[in-house]
């Protein structure tokens, strides 16, 4: 899957799932505060990252991320180490 | 049957008459399974029926004496455990009194301390209520 797969996957399922407008999906868009997540809403990202990619992530894989650019990062650093 | 109502009590911080659940039948990875009798001095039961919030609390407090047997058993005092939500709530059927209920919990997520579960109870394999929930553990 390419970058640009990725990208429109992940704008697919968080704006379903957060309400989000995909237009407030922007790269350089602080994550936690467009999604307005807060601890528990982590769990629903857990679920849905599960189940559009195929991976679990821990909190630790959180570390550093902080934009949506960081967020594709760390998705494509998962699916080339499945 | 690991833990019966004359010892439960002492896993779940819930106390009578608030205590929905009587025995915790098993308990593992992969989640919990309880039992309790639906009785007449049951503070939910109205309408020869025992109502929804005893169903939904009874899945709440069969988490809790799962996870604090499980702390038990690895030799932890049960941590303290809060609701955080309760999602894809269905309410199919209310049991009557003497009816034995059975709750069964799996185990779907978890992030940092913070447990997705999925609960269901039924009585005499009619399922009674189902939900998602998020457990925030101490």
């Amino acid at each position: 899957m390419n970058r640009e797969t990725i990208i429109e996957t992940v704008k697919d399922f968080l704006s379903d799932e957060f309400e989000v407008d995909k237009s407030k999906i922007q790269p350089d868009a602080n994550l936690q505060e467009t999604l307005d997540l807060d601890s528990l809403d982590y769990v629903d990202l857990v679920v849905v990252i599960e189940e559009n990619f195929g991976f679990k992530v821990t909190g630790e894989d959180f570390v550093g991320i902080a934009t949506f650019d960081d967020f594709y990062t760390l998705v494509e650093k998962k699916l080339a180490e499945k | 049957m690991l833990l019966n109502k004359e010892n439960i009590t002492e896993i779940i911080p819930q106390k009578a008459p608030f205590v929905m659940v009587d025995n915790l039948i098993s308990a593992d990875e992969h989640g919990f399974k309880s039992s309790f009798q639906v009785r007449k001095d049951n503070i939910f039961f109205k309408d020869e029926k025992l109502q929804e919030p005893a169903l939904i609390e009874n899945i709440a407090q069969t988490v809790a004496a799962g996870f604090g047997y499980v702390d038990r058993q690895v030799g932890g005092e049960p941590k303290l455990g809060f609701i955080g939500a309760i999602s894809k709530l269905k309410v199919h059927a209310l049991p009557t009194l003497n009816s034995e209920i059975i709750t069964i919990i799996k185990h779907l997520y978890q992030f940092e301390n913070v447990y997705l579960v999925k609960g269901e109870n039924f009585c005499k394999n009619q399922l009674l209520v189902e939900c998602e929930m998020k457990i925030v553990v101490q």
